[in-house]
């Protein structure tokens, strides 16, 4: 009974197994570990991004969805307002004013 | 303006007579907050200060590539800080924006005013917010700058060592008498720092001292004594063995080399460590001392390895087929090589302590490397093989051209004064080339291991093998993890040091570690080792609890209480999935990866399974309440359509089903549940089989009635409740009928039941006289004579073949007979 059991679980795993193989290989291509903003206004709206000593221009188009920092830096809201991110915060704007997540 | 003024004024008025509650309670606030304030303002202070003294450092040390990688970690470090004291604000941050969220805009001008204390709270929270914006910036500042110093300190680092390999410098200054007397000053100095350090440890440190020396010689002589007694089969050569395999030799060769290092290595470190501990060391002793054991130790290596590849005592267990004299030969050469680099590097150690002058250096630089660089020549100028004929025969091209140009390329460039270069060279040949020896035997060592029957032959396989009850092909697989294993450790011992030699600091490797741990961004997608292998290895716990569970359930509890065997291979079945589900999970999210992605992966899948998944998902939900409902188990008879046979294994998607002609059907599991599926062993394996006997018109039926039951009655394998039957079915055309309807406890024994019955009932109806009647046919005969055979030959190869076929078979079953094959029962059809 033992070995019959044992043989109707190991394809099981087998099949577990690969399914999780290509859970996991979709979630690490997914954007879980960087910082993603979403501009849910209807205009552009822009943020200051410093990273790595250089300071760059994030600009969102309406609707639009971007990941940056991946590893820790500093923002410029839209609204004048400076925030620190680890790199795996959810920023969303909208009318004119970031909340992270 | 006019207006603005009026305005502030207003709410300047309106701020000082405010009610004196609100005051106090807005300063409470005001004094927690500019606590946290003043705080990381504190830190950030503290940061910028060390910044500074850092720049400074960066001035000074500029031409020290250690300590500038040193000052990078320290600065990235910092930056880190930084960023931590900025994020520190996060929760107040978003305390604030939405407590003004709540408060609203102030009115405009036509509205009608707010109340004060709504200005009031509206204006303290501006002011707050301010203020932490302003050290926010002043965090992100310091992070900017630092990221400056660190791109700087990696144009420095370049720079360097661009200047340490093109410098120039004048030989005819360096090479002349004077040196002889500096150098006569130089050791002068030496002797007098060294004599009076040994006077003063004798006189005043001497038991110190020999605490400290016995220590660090009792841990060598542990882990030397330890690792013979535990590897020494492995690290000796037995010079009994006439023709050792390729694998031993290797395998000896690397271990030989490794193990006694390590002992040294450890000895020479407990020794800095111990005289350290015990405040032996004074002035610059302990710089002497560190370079002192790294000279015995390179030394010690390489004379090991030279030795254990080259074993110029023992030729059978020579690595590299070269004979006795040139083997000899090329173990001092190499070891003279070791010694030349390592007292140079010692020297260069005193040169820089006892501040000698540069033409000092430059002298003992260029003769060391004119050495090596002899030496080196020497080594590919070596015949070290024989033919057949008893001539010399020199190394394969490749090698001698190599040993030879870098030889020369040494001492001409020596010669032409880029000493830099030219030591550089020489001690990357040395010091590289025995680690990349010895990785190679490494290597070596681990492919002869992963090939087939390696592994058995070693002395751990063997012992596997008598110990354990491992078969051959799972050692060979052992093999092959013992061999990526070997391979692994290979690259993590070997790269580092081989990139430590090409002038990487140890602060490099440390930066890249963490990087690697923490997580390498590729474009947006961020890979962290130490996430994923944290991932699997919870997994992996994870899958043998569940196992062990399963396990324990299942043999311990349901067996103890006498559970039904399908419901214990259901419960066992579901919890497997449930711990299995249960562990990817936990593993999934302990490698970092957001559960909440795997949403998008279910809506992907949802897809796919309208499309083209759904007859899979279909089966796979029918297997889930194959295993609920357990309408049949592992081992039972049922028919599923036109398909009989006993069920092999259900599994997620299908059910195997064994036929009685041995034939595998994989019956998919939806089959098995939207369609009737008859059991014969279902809750018992009682069943009832029937047999029709015709008995002819005018027999005494009452007679072969009674014969017929007491032949049932009388079967062993017949139950006697319910009790046989005998039925008179039918006044057929030719007989009349009866059936015998017999249950079985197993019917599964119904074919050898049926045959018996049979069997007695011919042989009771003959006794009795009762006749069974046979439907006669008409038997037609044709008078046609065959047709004259046309070819005599063809009929003849038919004959042949036939006779043929014949003796053939008489001989299959001859041999069948032979085999003894284990009779078994009849399948029931």
């Amino acid at each position: 009974m033992r070995n019959a059991t044992e043989a109707v679980a190991t394809p099981i795993l087998q099949m577990w197994k690969s399914l999780v193989a290509a859970i996991a290989i979709l979630a690490v291509g997914g954007p879980a570990l960087a910082a993603s903003a979403t501009n849910k206004d209807a205009e552009t709206r822009t943020l200051v991004v410093t990273e790595g000593g250089g300071k760059t221009e994030l600009a969102l188009a309406a609707g639009e969805t971007a990941e940056f920092c991946p590893t820790g830096c500093f923002v410029t809201m839209p609204n004048g307002d400076l925030e620190a991110l680890t790199g795996s915060e959810t920023i969303e704007i909208s009318g004119g004013v970031a909340r992270i997540k | 303006m006019l207006f603005r003024l009026l305005h502030f004024v207003l709410v300047l008025a309106i701020v000082a007579s405010a009610p004196l509650s609100i005051d106090a309670a807005a300063q409470g606030l005001d004094q927690a907050v500019s606590g946290v304030v003043a705080d990381q303002q504190k830190i950030l202070q503290d940061l910028t200060t060390r910044t500074d003294n850092l720049e400074k450092k960066i001035q000074e040390d500029g031409d020290d590539d250690a300590s500038l990688v040193d000052i990078r970690l320290q600065l990235e470090e910092m930056s880190r800080g930084a960023l931590n004291s900025a994020l520190a604000f996060r929760p107040r941050l978003s305390e604030i924006n939405a407590r003004l969220d709540q408060l609203g805009a102030p009115p405009a001008a036509g509205q009608p005013p707010e109340p004060d204390i709504v200005t009031s709270e509206r204006q303290a929270l501006a002011s707050e917010k301010a203020e932490i914006n302003a050290v926010i910036a002043a965090a992100q500042n310091l992070s900017i700058r630092i990221s400056g110093l660190i791109a700087k300190i990696a144009n420095m680092r370049s720079e360097l060592f661009r200047n340490l390999l093109t410098k120039r410098y004048v030989l005819s200054d360096a090479l002349s008498p004077e040196v002889i007397s500096d150098a006569n000053d130089e050791f002068t100095g030496f002797y007098k720092a060294v004599s009076s350090w040994l006077a003063f440890a004798f006189r005043f440190k001497f038991q110190a001292v020999l605490a400290a020396t016995l220590m660090a010689l009792s841990l060598a002589a542990v882990l030397f004594v330890g690792g013979r007694r535990l590897f020494g089969r492995v690290f000796e050569a037995d010079p009994s063995i006439e023709d050792p395999s390729y694998l031993s030799r290797l395998s000896v060769a690397f271990w030989s080399t490794l193990l006694p290092t390590l002992a040294v290595g450890a000895f020479l470190v407990s020794t800095v460590f111990f005289f350290n501990y015990y405040n032996v060391l004074r002035g610059d002793i302990g710089v002497f001392l560190n370079a002192l054991v790294a000279l015995i130790a390179v030394v010690f290596c390489v004379n090991r390895l030279a030795n254990a590849a080259l074993e110029p005592r023992l030729p059978n267990w020579r690595l590299i087929p070269v004979e006795t004299g040139p083997a000899r030969w090329l173990v001092r050469l190499t070891t003279a090589m070791a010694v030349v680099i390592g007292v140079n590097n010692f020297l260069s150690v005193v040169n820089d302590k006892m501040g000698s002058p540069l033409s000092l250096t430059i002298a003992r630089s260029f003769v060391a490397t004119i050495v090596v660089g002899i030496i080196l020549i020497l080594m590919g100028l070596l015949k070290p093989f024989k033919a057949a004929d008893g001539s010399w025969r020199p190394w394969p091209a490749w090698l001698r051209y190599t040993a030879v140009a870098i030889g020369l390329f040494t001492i001409a460039t020596a010669l032409l004064g880029y000493i830099g270069l030219a030591i550089f060279v020489s001690l990357q040949v040395v010091v590289t080339g025995t680690i990349l020896v010895t990785a190679y035997i490494g290597f070596l060592s681990a492919r002869a291991i992963s090939e087939e029957g390696g592994f058995a032959n070693t002395s751990i396989g063997r012992w596997l093998s008598t110990n354990s009850s491992y078969e051959e092909s799972a050692l060979d697989q052992l093999g092959l993890v013992v061999s990526v294993a070997i391979n692994l450790m290979i690259v993590l011992v070997f790269l580092p040091l081989i990139l430590l030699m090409w002038g990487f600091q140890p602060g490099d490797i440390q930066a890249w570690g963490y990087k690697l741990a923490t997580g390498l961004t590729i474009g947006s997608v961020t890979i962290s080792v130490t996430g994923i292998l944290t991932g699997i290895i919870v997994f992996i716990i994870g899958y043998f609890l569940t196992r062990w569970f399963q396990g324990w359930l299942d043999g311990s509890v349901m067996a103890r209480g006498k559970v039904d065997t399908g419901v214990r291979n259901s419960i066992r079945l579901a919890v497997g999935y449930a711990g299995v589900a249960l562990a990817a999970l936990v593993g999934v999210s302990a490698a970092g990866i957001d559960l909440s992605n795997l949403a998008l992966v279910a809506g992907a899948l949802s897809l796919g399974i309208g499309f083209g998944l759904q007859n899979v998902v279909s089966n796979f939900v029918s297997g889930l309440i194959l295993l609920a409902e357990r309408p049949f188990k592992v081992g039972d008879w049922i028919v599923a359509g036109d398909i009989s046979g006993t069920v092999k294994k259900i599994s997620v998607r299908a059910t195997e089903i064994e036929t009685f002609q041995r034939q595998s059907v994989i019956l998919p599991n939806s089959n098995l549940i939207n369609n009737a599926v008859g059991n014969w062993t279902h809750r018992n394996k009682l069943g009832r089989i029937d047999i029709k006997v015709g008995v002819a018109y005018g027999s005494d039926v009452k007679q072969a009635h009674a014969v017929l039951l007491e032949i049932a009655r009388g079967h062993p394998l017949v139950l006697k409740n319910p009790e046989p039957f005998v039925l008179f079915t039918n006044f057929g055309a030719a007989a009349l009928e009866f059936e015998i309807r017999v249950f079985l406890a197993d019917v599964m024994n119904g074919n050898i039941v049926q045959n018996d019955i049979r069997f007695a009932v011919l042989d009771e109806f003959a006794d009795q006289h009762i006749e069974i009647p046979s439907a006669p046919r008409a038997v037609v005969e044709t008078k046609k004579h065959e047709a004259w055979p046309i070819d005599d030959d063809k009929i003849e190869v038919d004959f042949a073949e036939h006779e043929q076929a014949k003796a053939e078979a008489v001989a299959e079953t001859k041999r069948l007979a032979r085999s003894g094959r284990r009779t078994r029962k009849p399948d029931p059809d």
